[in-house]
């Protein structure tokens, strides 16, 4: 299988020193029309790998190719060929919806005549086709997080990033995101990379994941693999395992003081 | 074709900028540059000619050269700081990241950015260059001569603008990643106007003028004016203003100054598209957190004032809250920066009265600023003391004690320095005034904070802020002092004594309690 999105002993420093691994000496291979997933705590270095996959910030040291362009190269090439939902990007609040993607299709170099086409299905697709020239400080969280979907597909690329794709999402909707994901991946060929805490979504869509904790991949296989390599019966067993959690005897260990309540 | 990306990003800016008025959009153009057309062919020659005789006295003296370098380096002044200030109030780096992930150079979105926004600082100046070329025509300038000085006129105010717009993007990278870097921002987005508020009031209150008229000064201010680019224009224009019709009589200065100019309106353009690889970047500046030190005196006094206990460290808690965030303490600055502006160039204060009234009308003004962002925070705010025992009770007397201690002291010192200042001061007077000062603005935070709750603002460029925020301003001055003096025409002393400080007290605790009544019942 062709590997589209190869990383390199990737890594991102910060600090003096460089004593903060956002990500660190990161070896990882995407397959084309797979849809992978990036599990993680909290400052792991999900959305700092994505925004270096992006080429939206540098690393410190390694490299990576997307679709075969080097990230540190072929900058605007690597930006052609992907599309990204990023997990809190800003909206421009005082367009409309059709203004923004065509906006967007416009900084993408999409042609005029498919781009006014594909903005209006795609308006169709998400069911905000009646809404178009609403302003978007008027949408809701949900309808904000489907036009960003529609953004990152406007220029129709190869290879998608979608971090936290679901995350603010009614379950109507984040059934169709999910649907559209697999519809994507299987039927386009798409290939797909997915941040996301919601671990069974991760489960449902995603043909392989990595666990990264602290920068470092930790885990990498299918789900399968991940579980039977932990000795757990579930992902999110297999997640705490891996990443750590509280133990069930610390919970209440709070109250273990005098006077116990208020 | 594909359509240069500074172009879609100008387009965006401009859509984004005209969404109010969106319908009329398609006509919008037209409908400007009509009215503009109207304006220079006839209401600016009509605006000149109330003051064409004043203005031809004026340019052959010695301050004319001067004045028009303040002039030039205020409009510079002013393009600077408003893409910095507008940036700064609220930033949001949220789009860098659509633009850093799309094949798009920096100096692109930085162009685009600038262009956008680009037609209606051409309005003003048009309006500027408009007024110019009325009043510059009865003087017998030939085309040449005018045509340099719009260019002069519109080339300051443009390379000023770009330089700004440059500065804003750097900052909005550099601040717009932290919570403590956007309040910085804001902190800085009000009190960079206050350099130019002075030289404003400076020219208004007459001293600046006057004082140009002595060779030594003027000279001075050219000398030290002339090094910055926004005043070459100044020497030019009076050149052609002394010699009508002639450019050849100083054609040197024409090609130094103008020259200089147009090159350094190059430079800075060249410059700002060099440094827009670092105006748009999403790396992350800082690591540092900030963290709270453990209590100090201060806090532990407010504790005390708090009567210690739970409600000791409420009060504490509100202090904090306030304290931490720069924002509040340059809105202080910001209040007590203009009165001292005001009474040094406009006011000039020569009784102890007249040294009473200017803080009569700021220190509402900084009630408002200090006890109005109760709501400020959202209603959940509101709600977590709505949730707790006794809540409302308890952040209604929090914030009263809050308003009370960071404003009555401000209000104290402000009033007890203008006082000493004036020579005709004595110990009595000073005790009066700063008394009678105490007393008023105690009210005032009372009725402010009682104006908040009953009206809540839950976002400062909310409908509601903006009519709380013209109560105090315009109702307690006028309501209270103003039309009083008016009407029982009494010395302003005994109406702050028997009228403003009694009547401000019994309206304010109505407003209050009615406040604390609504704030009950918010839903």
């Amino acid at each position: 299988m062709k590997v589209v999105i190869h990383t390199d002993h990737l890594s991102k420093y910060y600090g003096k020193d460089g004593e903060i691994k956002a990500v660190d000496e990161l070896d990882l291979e995407v397959y084309e029309g797979e849809t992978f997933g990036l599990l993680g705590p909290n400052g792991a270095g999900k959305t700092t790998t994505v925004r270096l996959l992006n080429c939206i910030i540098r690393p410190t040291s390694g490299t990576a190719t997307v679709n075969g362009y080097d990230i540190l190269k072929k900058e605007t090439e690597v930006k052609r060929v992907t599309g990204l939902l990023a997990e809190s990007p800003g909206l421009y609040e005082k367009l409309s919806a059709h203004e923004f993607l065509e906006f967007m299709g416009a900084l993408y170099d999409v042609p005029s005549d498919i781009l006014i086409k594909r903005i209006d299905d795609l308006l169709k697709l998400f069911s905000l086709h009646k809404r178009r020239d609403n302003l978007l400080e008027g949408y809701s969280r949900g309808m904000k997080q489907k036009i960003l979907i529609a953004s990152a597909l406007i220029h129709d690329p190869p290879i998608l990033f979608f971090d936290e794709p679901t995350s603010m999402l009614d379950p109507r909707a984040a059934l169709m995101v999910k649907d559209l994901i697999k519809k994507l991946a299987d039927t386009a060929g798409k290939t797909i990379f997915i941040c996301s805490h919601i671990l069974p979504i991760v489960e449902e869509l995603c043909d392989r994941i990595g666990i990264i904790n602290q920068g470092r991949l930790i885990a990498l296989g299918t789900v399968d693999e991940i579980i039977a390599e932990t000795e757990t019966k579930t992902l999110e067993e297999a997640f705490i395992a891996i990443t750590g959690g509280v133990e069930e005897k610390e919970l209440l260990a709070w109250r273990e003081q005098k006077g116990g309540s208020a | 074709m594909a359509v240069p990306k500074w172009l879609i990003v100008a387009r965006n800016e401009y859509r984004i900028t005209t969404s109010r008025i969106r319908k009329i959009r398609p006509y919008f153009p037209i409908l400007v540059i009509g009215v503009l057309a109207v304006y220079v062919a006839f209401i600016a020659p009509a605006v000149a000619s109330l003051f064409i005789d004043d203005f031809l006295a004026f340019i052959i003296t010695l301050a004319a050269i001067p004045i028009v370098q303040i002039l030039l380096f205020m409009i510079f002044f002013y393009f600077i700081i408003l893409p910095i200030t507008q940036t700064l109030k609220e930033i949001e780096t949220g789009q860098l990241e659509i633009f850093l992930a799309a094949p798009i150079r920096p100096s692109d979105v930085l162009l685009g950015e600038f262009l956008g926004r680009m037609p209606f600082y051409a309005i003003a100046i048009t309006v500027i260059t408009g007024l110019l070329t009325a009043v510059l025509t009865p003087l017998g300038l030939d085309m040449v001569q005018i045509a340099i000085i719009i260019v002069i006129f519109a080339v300051t105010p443009l390379s000023a603008y770009w330089i700004g717009t440059v500065i804003a993007a750097v900052l909005r990278t550099r601040l717009g990643k932290t919570a403590r870097g956007k309040d910085i921002g804001r902190a800085l987005a009000l009190v960079i106007a206050l350099p130019m508020i002075a030289i404003m009031y400076a020219i208004m209150g007459g001293g600046l003028t006057e004082a140009l008229v002595d060779p030594g000064t003027s000279g001075m201010v050219k000398a030290i004016l002339g090094l910055l680019p926004s005043s070459w224009g100044a020497e030019v224009f009076i050149g052609f203003a002394n010699n009508p019709g002639n450019i050849g009589a100083v054609g040197f200065e024409t090609l130094t100054r103008f020259g200089g100019l147009l090159a350094f309106f190059v430079a800075v353009l060249w410059l700002g598209a060099k440094a827009a690889n670092r105006a748009y970047s999403l790396e992350t500046v800082s690591f540092v957190a900030s963290s709270a030190k453990p209590d100090g005196v201060f806090y532990k006094t407010v504790k005390y004032l708090g009567g210690g206990g739970s409600f000791g460290t409420l009060l504490v808690s509100v202090f904090k809250d306030y304290g931490r965030r720069l924002e509040n303490l340059s809105k202080i600055f910001y209040m007590v920066g203009l009165l001292a502006i005001m009474n040094l160039f406009l006011i000039k204060p020569d009784s102890s009265e007249d040294v009473m009234l200017m803080p009569q009308f700021i220190l509402p003004i900084l009630a408002a600023f200090v006890v109005g962002e109760v709501t400020l925070r959202g209603k959940e705010n509101l709600f977590i003391y709505k949730k707790t025992p006794s809540g409302v009770g308890r952040l209604v007397k929090a914030r009263l004690l809050h308003g009370w201690l960071v404003v009555v002291p401000i209000a104290a010192i402000v009033t007890a320095v203008s006082t000493i200042l004036n020579p005709q001061t004595t110990f009595i007077s000073l005790l009066t005034t700063t008394g009678l000062s105490i007393l008023f603005v105690a009210a005032c935070v009372a009725f402010v904070l009682g104006l908040f709750l009953l009206n809540p603002a839950f976002s400062d460029k909310s409908s509601n802020f903006g009519i709380n925020f013209m109560i105090t301003v315009f109702a307690i001055p006028n309501g209270l002092i103003l039309i009083p003096l008016i009407v029982l025409d009494l010395p302003l002393l005994h109406i702050l004594s028997y009228v403003t400080v009694p009547l401000s007290w019994l309206v304010g605790i109505v407003i209050l309690y009615l406040g604390k009544r609504k704030l009950s019942r918010i839903e």
